[in-house]
């Protein structure tokens, strides 16, 4: 095991014993509740170290004889043997996916231990376990070599994932949330499973590199599409994204960062992976990914935009993301069709870039949405006003991550979508006439969702972080700990610096893409060291850089004039209340609530959103039918939009599932002559088969 | 109906039988008031029919504070029956929403318009006006009492879910005045006077209301010159008005040179009316008896002004109901349906842009407009543009009049002006139509002053018709409708 | 079409205060004593009978006084004494204070100069670009009337710089008319607080400088003196555009004072 190899042992270890010590000292004693998280950022801090260490070029192995217990079996030449696993081991495209997943994992970690501490916090033991689970989970998929322990992982991902989402069980909708996560899960992970093993029946070993070798053909093409389908379900494409919502809102504070902000890199990592292994599927199949993933970013932000519930806004708009991502992942599969490097550079760099800020933001926006949610006790939108006067590291942190993920500069989302927007205008480039049309339709999709991500975004900062408060809120202000004030000034940071650094930043990534793309086509990307193109050159610049200069300097410009031209005058402030027309008073809200700014969301998008609004009339008595306007509240409005795979492509599947389920259910008999009547045939149908394969 | 009846009911519920008999068919509701006496209140009844009013009188006796509500009964009491319980504190039991309208106070002195005292000061409580609830989904945007634009006071409670208006709610008591109250110790040669301030742009309307009902009183009749001069005054400040109601549409929408042109042409209306009589709203014209002096303009070039102007004005008007971008704005906003306006009994441009018409001057005709001739057409939509085309039907009908009455003060000799009046003791009804619609007076003078004088506009009787106009309008249609109704809130909150 | 159709018209703006204008120099404001009427034939008894609002009294043998803040200008007094009474223009009957609107004024010229050099040192910031807000303390409607008529092409504020404002945060002159309704005291109150300094407050119309006729009454405080506090009173019922642009002119200090105040014009016509 190589030096770094031991720092990933380590990093593993500390989180077990995390999940042990949540285990073993449950929540009773105040102060060490905390233990458990502060042991996972220590965790990660060394899974971290191992990333970059991976990154670098290092030598990072956990060799399998040092994990106890995991034994695979593996078909050489016609026999059996058992062999312990290839263990961990983490190349470069681990490397970096470890370093943006644990990099947004330690802030979590430490907000995630302020806010065990607080009275909102979960009163019995085993949160704690999950999170540390899901982590562990994370890093084994992250450096798995071959398709066992990668498999062992996902599995332990979703099972983690079900842990996290039902934790809260006895609230109204969460079993069913967790259930469905762990149903989608297991999707992905049944699909996953064909997949891997249509590729391991040709390719006679389990490892991951083996699998690159099977021939192309029909088997390698289906196993793609497989693979492709199983992480697709996890990072939440359309038609498999109903479970991010539920999922997502169903968790417990910042359990949810640990979901849509860490974890949910496996899914890409997967992509990127399949992508290293077998290159591209078969143009159809990208060309469907596309349109699908064109459909998952528009649906995603409409539905972002009217939510009335601060978590199921956050959680739509990871789906947005994750056809912004994906968008960007078929920019690059079309280029690897057209064996086109520099094509698929572009792609995958504009995917990676806005992973990376996906993650920094999601993850800062859950943790900050954990802490607002503690400090208001509420998650309705209306009565979150002015949240950021209670929860002020919190709301701030809510705001700085909706800044990022509405793509406004200069933070990292934009850098991220004007290389997405770029990548995606480069479809004239390419040769094939259907894949320059879902090029061009998917760059539109692109555009539109970013408009309604603004619009989406602003609703966040404007209406809920700033505003007066409605609410007197809980008695004391909530406090963020330091661990979570840092936690959230690390995410901060990460969404602004970053995008400061970008050119840095791509040369780290470069180095990461180098097992899928040569780290000279992604470095074109590099016009000089401060200007920024999409790969092809005299396309088209941008400096990220240059804008943080700029914009301070210009702010600061305009404020020094303004004092030279105004004098004291400008500083002199006087506070009173908001005009408002002199009125004697309302009860209730009296200027735009959430629900009211989305309003025209709903009806502009009552296309994809399927709105139907209706005013609601109270009283119905004769004289008030006159028309005679009483004073108590004569009329209420109900606006309701509707999720359409959800109506459309599962809710009609639920009555055959049913039947199917009840037709299964009748082999339940309970009688033991039946189970081994089972049994007896299920061994007699494997000899049968095998006996007639050889 | 002579010019009026007045009968004293037996009981309460039996008029309130009579009223609910006859409103449906071809009556109206035109007024119901209260005054204080010593033997206790004295509820008064006003019957719309053709050529006059029916009063009824019905007394709740003193120590009595209930009475039961006829707005149950017939719809178009429900703000005359919150307004009595202002002034004088009776309870109508069985009202749907009795809350204070014009004066919110608890307060033991409450002004009892009728009993000759008057309170020094009555401070309205706005406490005392239910705070305004919403439900789910909804939030009010209250617009007032200081709105945006030079407009009188009053509060409107906008409730929305973001864009449409499902549902609207006023508080009016801002302005309140507590006029009714002012005229009693007046002497009744001077009521005119605070007559003309009622509501100061329909000056001529109440000032010709108020000498009609003094001089039914007296048995004086007023000669035919005088009539000539108030009709066309009367016509002049409906030109006034309705030229107003299109400048606010056309500055809603937009439209710049049509705005500033009708804000020259309502500026040539007051200001020929300046030139006849001095004051630019028509003050001082009209006096108990008849008018005081002929037009300062002779007929000739009067006719030759007034030819000028409906040249001009019917010219923009044509242009301006051809610009469909304004047109578009207001079709189908803030429709009022027929039956509504029916059994409400709409008055004025309001009720006849919905099909009831029942226009003071044809029906029961004053002043001149007997011997005039002039068209009151009608529409059926009830919506902002169909009051916009009565309008300007109105404007063609006044100009006509105008015509004629100039013609006819061409061929009167050099006649009295002024008959006399004895202005000791009575009691009558008078009427006039001004540009919103009917204003009612009743007036009872003794020994020479005045006891009670009730003022109703027509503003009072048509904004509560606000509630009801908002079907699927969206914020922006919100001054539109407001103008396009073009009323005086100096006439609601009295 | 519009355009056209507004461009054929051509200039139908006044020039006024610039050049004189015949409407402003007619334009008749409260009634006032003639310059040289004989008033020995007025006794006590007319003068106390004659006024509806009381404006007209007699402070001594043959020394009548009219109380133009209280004048409704319902033309009585100069239909009864046409040698003793006349109108006086309206574009010079705004004043700084209250005490000066009783005629012959009754403020001497060095607090008057005082008031006056007051005001243009506050409104000093305020000499190109003003804005009005308008509050309706309970007026009779006309007032809004002809302060809308400014905003017509004939009288045309704007070419003076001059501008109304929905909010009164972004108001420096406040335009209140009404005789001060109790139930619009507060709202009032609330407008005068939101404006920022420097304002001015100027009351239009005889309602709101002394109440009018509908003051005394329950509802009213005769007049908005108690509410805010008013810089330039302007009588009139109503009183003419051109007064009401005299009296921001005045509260500008782009018209001077003196000057204005002298003893009525002639007689009428």
């Amino acid at each position: 095991m190589s030096g770094l190899g031991a720092v990933l042992a380590a990093g593993l270890i500390l989180l077990a014993v995390a999940a042990a010590a949540d285990l073993l000292m449950g929540v009773r004693h105040a102060r060490w509740r905390a233990l458990p998280y502060v042991a996972g950022a220590a965790g990660s801090t060394c899974v971290l170290a191992a990333g970059a260490g991976a990154l670098a070029g290092r030598s990072v192995t956990v060799p399998g004889s040092n994990l106890l217990g995991l034994v695979t079996v593996a078909s050489r030449g016609g026999r059996l043997v058992f062999s312990a696993t290839d263990g961990l081991a983490a190349d470069r495209l681990s490397g970096l996916f470890l370093v943006i997943a644990f990099g947004a994992a330690v802030p979590v970690s430490l907000a995630f231990a302020s806010w065990a501490r607080t009275a909102a916090a979960p009163a019995r033991r085993g949160l704690g376990a999950s999170y540390a689970l899901a982590l562990g989970a994370v890093a084994v998929i992250m450096t798995a070599r071959d398709a066992f322990t990668f498999l062992f992982g996902w599995e332990s991902l979703t099972l983690a994932f079900w842990l996290l989402s039902g934790f809260e069980r006895e609230r109204r909708g969460r079993s069913a949330a967790a259930l469905i996560t762990l149903g989608f899960g297991r999707l992905s992970g049944a699909a996953l499973l064909a997949g891997f093993l249509l590729l391991v029946s040709r390719s006679g070993g389990l490892s991951l590199a083996a699998l690159a070798g099977v021939p192309p053909g029909g088997l390698r093409a289906t196993a793609c599409v497989l693979l492709l389908a199983g992480f697709a379900v996890k990072v939440g494409l359309v038609p498999f994204q109903v479970w991010l919502p539920r999922g997502y809102a169903a968790a417990p504070g910042p359990a949810r960062a640990v979901m849509a902000g860490v974890a949910v890199n496996v899914g890409f990592y997967g992509l990127w992976r399949t992508l290293a292994l077998l290159g591209p599927p078969p143009v159809a199949v990208t060309d469907i990914l596309l349109i699908l993933a064109s459909i998952t970013a528009v649906l995603g932000i409409s539905h972002a935009a009217v939510q009335t519930s601060l978590q199921r806004v956050i959680a739509y708009s990871s789906v947005e993301n994750a056809g912004l991502i994906l968008a960007g992942f078929g920019v690059a599969l079309v280029g690897a069709a057209e064996r086109s490097s520099l094509l698929m550079a572009a792609g995958l760099l504009a995917g990676t870039l806005q992973i990376v800020a996906h993650t920094a933001a999601k993850s800062l926006l859950f943790a900050s949405s954990a802490g607002v949610e503690a400090a208001m006790g509420t998650d309705n939108l209306d009565d979150l006003r002015g949240s950021v006067r209670r929860a002020r590291w919190s709301g701030t942190g809510l705001a700085i991550g909706s800044l990022t993920l509405a793509g406004l500069p200069p933070t990292a989302g934009f850098v991220s979508e004007w290389f997405l927007l770029e990548a995606l205008m480069q479809q004239f480039r390419v040769t094939g006439l259907s894949d320059r049309l879902v090029l061009a339709v998917t760059g539109a999709a692109v555009a539109l969702t970013a408009g309604f991500a603004g619009v989406a975004f602003v609703r966040i900062i404007g209406l809920v972080v700033l505003g007066q408060p409605s609410r007197p809120g809980t008695a004391e202000r909530c406090r963020s700990g330091l661990a979570g004030r840092t936690g959230i000034v690390l995410l901060a940071a990460a969404c602004l610096v970053v995008a400061a650094l970008t050119p840095l930043e791509i040369r780290v990534i470069s180095a990461g893409l180098a097992p899928v793309v040569p780290t000279h086509a992604v470095s074109a990307a590099l016009k000089t060291p401060w200007v920024l193109q999409p790969v092809f050159a005299g396309f088209s610049i941008l400096s990220p850089s240059w804008l943080w200069i700029m914009m301070p300097v210009l702010l600061a410009a305009v404020v020094i004039v303004a004092l030279l031209a105004s004098g004291k005058g400008l500083v002199r402030v006087r506070r009173v209340p908001a005009w408002r027309s002199a009125t004697a008073g309302v009860t209730g809200h009296d200027s735009y609530t959430a629900f009211g700014f989305a309003n025209p969301t709903r009806r502009v998008l009552a296309a994809i959103l399927h709105t139907r609004s209706a005013v609601i009339r109270y009283d119905s008595s004769p004289a008030a039918a006159n028309g005679h306007a009483a004073d108590a509240a004569h009329v209420g409005f109900s606006s309701d939009v509707i999720e359409v795979t959800e109506e459309y492509l599962y809710l009609p599947l639920r009555r055959p599932f049913r039947r199917l389920v009840r037709l299964a259910q009748r082999l339940q008999s309970g009688r033991l002559d039946a189970y081994l009547a089972y049994m007896l045939i299920a061994l007699l149908a494997v000899l049968a088969v095998v006996a007639g394969l050889h | 109906m002579t010019a009026t009846d007045y009968e004293v009911a037996p009981s309460i519920p039996a008029l309130w039988d009579k009223l609910a008999a006859e409103i449906p068919g071809a009556g109206r509701l035109a007024d119901l008031f209260g005054t204080q006496r010593e033997d206790g209140v004295l509820l008064t009844a006003q019957l719309a029919g053709t050529g006059g009013f029916g009063t009824f009188d019905v007394l709740l006796p003193a120590g009595q504070d209930r009475y039961p509500a006829l707005t149950p009964r017939v719809a178009a009491a429900f703000w005359y029956e919150r307004e009595i319980h202002d002034l004088l504190g009776v309870i109508p039991v069985g009202h749907p929403r009795l809350e204070p309208l014009v004066l919110p106070t608890k307060s033991e002195a409450l002004p009892r318009p009728g009993n000759g005292i008057h309170p020094v000061s009555i401070e309205p409580d706005p406490g005392l006006v239910p705070l305004h609830a919403v439900g789910p989904g909804l939030f009010t945007i209250p617009h007032g009492p200081v709105r945006s634009g030079v407009v009188e006071s009053i509060e409107y409670l906008v409730e929305t879910p973001g864009e449409e208006i499902p549902h609207l709610n006023m508080r009016a008591f801002y302005k309140h005045r507590g006029i009714e109250k002012r005229f009693e110790g007046m002497a009744a040669r001077d009521g005119v006077v605070l007559a003309e301030r009622a509501e100061g742009i329909a000056s001529v309307a109440h000032a010709i209301a108020y000498c009609e009902a003094v001089e039914r009183a007296a048995g004086a009749s007023v000669p035919w010159p005088a009539t000539l001069v108030r009709v066309l005054h009367a016509e002049l400040e409906r030109l006034a008005w309705h030229l107003d109601v299109i400048l606010r549409l056309a500055d809603g929408s937009g439209l710049a040179v049509a705005t500033a042109r009708f804000g020259w042409h309502k500026e040539e209306v007051l200001r020929l009316t300046g030139q006849l009589c001095g004051s630019r709203f028509g003050r001082g014209v009209v006096v108990p008896g008849g008018v005081p002096a002929l037009p300062r303009l002779a007929p000739g070039p009067l006719l030759t002004a007034i030819g000028a102007l409906d040249r001009r004005v019917t010219a923009d008007i044509r242009l301006l109901m051809a610009t469909a971008s304004f047109l578009d704005r207001l079709r189908r906003t803030g429709p009022l349906t027929s039956d509504r306006a029916r059994e409400h009994g709409a008055l004025g441009p309001i009720g006849r842009a919905s099909g009831y018409e029942d226009d003071g001057r044809r029906s029961r005709p004053y002043a001149a407009y007997g011997s005039l001739g002039f068209a009151v057409p009608t529409r059926q939509e009830g919506d902002a543009l169909a009051r916009l085309e009565v309008r300007v039907d109105d404007i063609a009908s006044s100009f006509h009049l105008l015509r004629q009455a100039t013609d006819e003060l061409a061929e009167t000799g050099d006649e009295q002006l002024r008959a006399e009046c004895d202005l000791s003791d009575g009691r009558a009804v008078g009427w006039a139509e001004g540009p919103h619609g009917e204003v009612l007076y009743d007036v009872s003078f003794s020994g020479g002053v005045l006891t009670r004088c009730r003022t109703r506009s027509a503003s009072f009787h048509n904004l509560v018709l606000m509630h009801e106009v908002f079907r699927g309008d969206i914020l922006t249609d919100f001054p539109f409708i407001e103008a396009s109704f073009g009323l005086s809130i100096a006439g609601v909150a009295g | 079409m519009w355009a056209l159709r507004g461009l054929r018209q051509g200039i139908l703006t006044t020039r006024w205060p610039r050049h004189p204008d015949e409407y402003a120099a007619a334009a008749r404001g409260p009634a006032a004593v003639l310059r040289d009427a004989h008033t020995s034939g007025l006794t006590e008894l007319d003068a106390a009978g004659l006024c509806p609002t009381a404006a007209i009294s007699l402070a001594g043998p043959g020394n009548v006084r009219v109380d133009q803040g209280a004048c409704i200008q319902c033309g009585r007094c100069v239909a009864r004494y046409p040698e003793i009474f006349g109108w006086s223009a309206g574009v010079r009957s705004a004043t700084l204070s209250r005490a000066q609107l009783t005629m012959p004024p009754a403020e001497s010229p060095a607090a008057l100069a005082e008031l006056s050099a007051g005001l243009r040192q506050r409104t000093r910031a305020l000499q190109r670009s003003v804005h009005l807000r308008h509050v309706d303390a309970g007026s009779d409607g006309s007032e809004e009337w002809e302060i809308l008529a400014l905003l017509n092409p004939v009288y045309d504020i704007h070419r003076l710089g001059i501008f109304l404002t929905a909010s009164p945060r972004h108001a420096d002159i406040l335009l209140v008319t009404g005789a001060g309704a109790h139930g619009m005291a507060e709202p009032l109150r609330e407008t005068y607080e939101a404006m920022p300094h420097p304002k001015v407050v100027i009351a239009v119309g005889t309602d709101a400088c002394g109440g009018g006729l509908i003051s005394p009454s329950y509802a009213t405080a005769g007049g908005i003196g108690a509410i805010v506090p008013v810089d330039v009173w302007l009588p009139g019922s109503p009183p003419t555009p051109f007064a009401i642009l005299s009296a921001i002119l005045l509260g500008l200090g782009r018209l001077p004072e003196s000057g204005l105040r002298a003893a009525a014009a002639g007689r009428e016509r």
